[in-house]
Formats: structure tokens, sequence, C-alpha cells
């Protein structure tokens, strides 16, 4: 098993339109695109949010690694089509996948495009306290480390005969104890020897404290973030007055 | 299954090349035979290839192109699963293996997949326990144990599986003298019982006293191989390997200069200190004699 697809959200630096807007801007499209995605139940206005990121994937030059995102979720995609289908129908499955889809890409242009150090001078400008916004880049850095974590986990336990595939839900999760309780130690282990190196390096010693980089919200961001709020109202409205569209846009699989 | 027999070399790599997803060429054209109850040693400098080089053989990698066999049979297809109960990858940090409630119990769960009755099974446990010296941690969490007790639990959970072939990345790496010597005595007993040993390791002086063959690697290759102390006492290699001449060496290199011609030929720190204290009775006693 490879956790290879965790790439997929790591921070790689670009030259591109997308790379060089706000950290701020980018926040709002992921948040604008999750609550677009949360707002319909249907496949037609899903596809729709959907393919509206394509574009934004292209002009990021992130294609390939938003395909490994995608792929990623090859496995939970096979849980919510059987789930989803025995339960409800296969429509709602398909709503449901674009839905996770959607998500999942938004955040994973998000994380490809915003470098960890601009996330939190941006948290910063928005009035967040400095020990939470270095906290939470600090968090966002950590991420492939704990995924290469996670591998050297999973190789040292496979080396002890342990298999990864096992019959049964409640054997797939027992399965799951000794990849993830050394995990989380090794996790909060590295939490202690971190905020250590912090506080031997004078961390947080005064209240206030000057930069060396600053951001700005330049004319693109603000453009860029006005057409976000825009599909955003404009979902919301379709969500509103849902009654009123046409049949095409409430399509539903026969089954 | 794969039997063990004693006509071919134990482990023969042919052509083998690796490319990691993202482009990096980690290994390029490894060609090496390892021969049953041999101890290898592997060195060179990080980022070498010699950990993706031994995680190729139990299967956690799989070969860009070239072929493994062990004991002339190829491993390509084979599963992790399968490739454990032959090689024995004991890993850096413990803490990435140790999870289980109680020290017995994560011995218990690498002997889970082996089949034993519960008889069998409680036998070996308390076999190991008592050839590790952890008895007396029987019901201790694995957490609670200090550095050089989970790195020998990490190994007797391996161990216990009894592996054909045993395979040490940086076992001397954060030990002390008593444990690297309660270590050495570990691959002493292991290797007695024919075992194949494969060690990577840093500890110049480690490898040059106790290991007899040592592969150098550098940039994906292997750019020697032979005798321990034919590969570390040549300077050019050490140098390309980021190694430095082990202590040994040095001194006896430092003797000859003033003289002492015949030392060329000691290689442990025994041989050395057993050469001086000849040498200083001889002149202690020629000197009274005069």
């Amino acid at each position: 098993m490879s956790l290879e697809f965790l790439n997929a959200f790591k921070f790689m630096k670009k030259e591109s339109f997308l790379h060089n807007l706000d950290p701020r801007a980018k926040l709002v499209l992921a948040l604008t695109y999750t609550i677009s995605a949360l707002l319909f139940k249907q496949i037609i206005p899903l596809l729709i949010i959907f393919l509206s990121l394509i574009p934004l994937v292209i002009i990021g030059k992130i294609l390939k690694q938003w395909l490994k995102s995608i792929r990623g979720l090859s496995f939970l995609v096979l849980f919510i089509i059987i789930l989803n289908t025995l339960f409800m129908s296969l429509s709602f499955a398909i709503a449901m996948i674009l839905r996770i889809c959607i998500m999942v890409s938004a955040f994973s242009i998000f994380f490809l495009t915003v470098d960890p150090n601009d996330l939190a001078l941006s948290l910063i400008s928005m009035k967040f306290p400095y020990e939470f916004a270095f906290s939470f880049s600090l968090a966002f850095r950590f991420v492939p480390t704990i995924a290469i974590e996670a591998q050297n986990i999973i190789d040292a336990q496979q080396s002890r005969g342990y298999e990864m595939q096992k019959k049964g839900f409640i054997n797939q999760i027992k399965n799951l104890f000794p990849l993830l309780i050394p995990l989380i130690i090794c996790s909060i282990r590295r939490a202690f020897n971190v905020a250590e190196a912090l506080e031997s390096r004078a961390f947080g010693s005064k209240k206030d404290r000057s930069y060396y980089y600053t951001i700005k919200f330049t004319l693109k961001d603000w453009i860029f973030t006005i057409y976000l709020i825009l599909f955003l109202i404009v979902f919301i409205f379709i969500r509103i007055q849902f009654s009123i569209m046409p049949d095409w846009f409430v399509w539903r699989l026969p089954v | 299954m794969i039997t063990i027999s004693k006509e071919f070399p134990l482990i023969v790599i042919k052509a083998l090349d690796y490319i990691y997803p993202n482009g990096t060429v980690a290994l390029k054209n490894i060609n090496l035979n390892i021969q049953k109850g041999e101890m290898l040693g592997i060195m060179g400098k990080n980022g070498a290839g010699k950990t993706t080089l031994i995680r190729t053989l139990n299967g956690l990698i799989r070969p860009t192109s070239g072929d493994i066999y062990i004991n002339n049979e190829n491993i390509n297809s084979r599963s992790i699963a399968d490739l454990s109960t032959y090689v024995g990858l004991i890993f850096q940090n413990p803490s990435h293996q140790l999870f289980a409630n109680s020290v017995e119990d994560e011995i218990k769960f690498s002997l889970k997949n082996l089949y034993l009755n519960k008889e069998e099974l409680q036998i070996k446990i308390n076999e190991i326990l008592r050839n590790f010296n952890l008895d007396k941690y029987r019901d201790r969490s694995p957490l609670n144990l200090s550095g050089g007790e989970s790195k020998k639990l990490a190994i007797a959970s391996i161990i216990c599986r009894a592996p054909e072939i045993l395979v040490f990345d940086e076992p001397t790496l954060g030990q002390d003298a008593r444990e690297i010597e309660s270590f050495i005595k570990l691959i002493n007993s292991e290797k007695e019982k024919g075992k194949t040993i494969i060690i990577i390791t840093h500890n110049i002086e480690f490898a040059y006293e106790f290991i007899p063959r040592t592969i150098l690697m550098g940039g994906g290759e292997i750019i020697a191989d032979g005798p321990t102390q034919n590969v570390l006492n040549n300077n050019f290699l050490t140098e390309r390997s980021s190694l430095i001449l082990p202590q040994t060496r040095q001194l006896s290199l430092a003797l000859q200069e003033i003289g002492f011609q015949d030392i060329n030929k000691i290689v442990t720190k025994n041989d050395i200190t057993e050469y001086l204290i000849k040498f200083l009775r001889n002149k202690t006693t020629s000197a009274q004699e005069e």
C-alpha cells in the first residue's frame, strides 16, 4: 500500500496565476466550492461545479497532482457506491461521489498552491493570534512528514507478517490498530520535540513581533474573490429556486 | 514455500534498477551475490541507495527492472507477507512498529501469522523473551521501555519469526557501548545458527571489526565489494563514501610512520592493544637487563 496520493496535498512552488494569488483568495475558493457542493444532492449541478474546477486546475499547472488526489479517493468511491446503492440509489451514490471529489479537489488546489509560510501570514493579517497561525501552518507543513512516517510504519509492520487486506469490516477496523497507534505516538512525541525546540528558540517571548515578509491583496485577488462570491451566490439562488429549474437539471438515473 | 539449499548463492541480485515515482534514480544496475550464512555490511553516504536496496529484498519495493532470486527463485511475484517469513527486515526506529499493550503481546503479534497452536505459541514467546532478556518486562507496555530495550524488542519481534535472512537498518544508531556489545553477541549467535545477515551501518569501527564483507554504495551503485578491511582501508573509496578511516587503521598507519612496520596486518582493537603491551613489556625487560 502506498500513501503517495498524499503528495497531491503537498505544496509545490510553481509560476502560475493560481500560485501567485493571495492565500486568502484561495481559502475563499476552497470554502466556496465546499459550500456549493453541500448545497446539492443531484448529479447535474454537482457535475457543473466539478467541471468548473478543471480550468482552475489547468491554469494552476497542477493537473497531474490533482489527478493523483482523485485517484487516491478510489477506495472511498467504492465504499460510497456500495453503501449508497444498497441503501439509497445509484443516482444518489454518483452525486455523493461528485460532492466528495469537489471538496477534495478544492482543498487539493488550496494545499498544492499555498506556501505554508504564506498561509500563516494570511491568517495573521486576518487578525488571528500569531500562535494559532503558526500552529496551523506547522500542522500543514507536517502533512508530508506524517505521510512518510505512515509509510515507514506500514513497511515495518508488513516486515513482520502484517497483512493489509483482511476480510470483514470488523477485521479491517482491528487491522488499523498496528498502524494508527505507532503513528499517533510518533506524532505526539514529535509535537513535544517541536514545542521544546520552539521554546528553546524563544518562541512567544514577546507579544509584538515584526515580519520579514508581508503579503498584499492585489487587484487580481479582488477580481478572483468577487468571481467566487458571485459563483456562490448563483448556486445559492439555484438551490433556493430549485423548483423553477428545467427538467434536465434534476435528471436522475432510472435506477 | 522457498526451500533453502546450499547449491546456489542464497541471494542473487541481477541488473537491479529502481526509480522512484518522482523520477529519482535510487538504484542503478545492482549485481550482487550473497552466500548462505554470510554476514554482509552495506555502507555509503546518506542517499546512496542502501535502504532502498534492502527494501527490495522483502518486496516492500518492487524493482523497476532487474531480478532478485532467493535460493534460485525469483521473488518479484511473491507477496510481502510471504517474503517476511524468509527475510526479516529490522527498521531503524523501533517506535514505528511497537503498538501492543505489553511486550508479550508485541511478540505474539509477530507470531500470529505463523499459525502456531496455543501451546507452541506460549513456548515460543517464553523462549524469545528469555533469550532477549526481556522476561522482566513481559507485562510492561512497549511504549515505556528505554531506547535500547525497545530496539531489542523490535529485533526480538522479527527474530521470533525465524527468518533465514536478517536485515538490519542502522542497528547501532543511538545505542550505548553495552547495547552495541549485546547486539554483537546477538548477531554472532544468529550467525552460528547459519543465518545470513545483512547490516546497513555508518558505524565504521563496528563494521571494521565485526563484518567480514562490505559493499560500499554511492549514487545508487555498488562502488566497492570485498573484505571489509580491504574496502575500508582504501582511502579513495572511504573519501568517496563520506567515511573516515577506522581508528585502528589510523593508529596502525601512525605507528608505521614511526617505524612499527609489522603492525600493518593488525586489524582489531584487541590485537593492537596486545601488540603494544607486548612491545612495551619487551622494551621494559630489555631496559632492565641493560
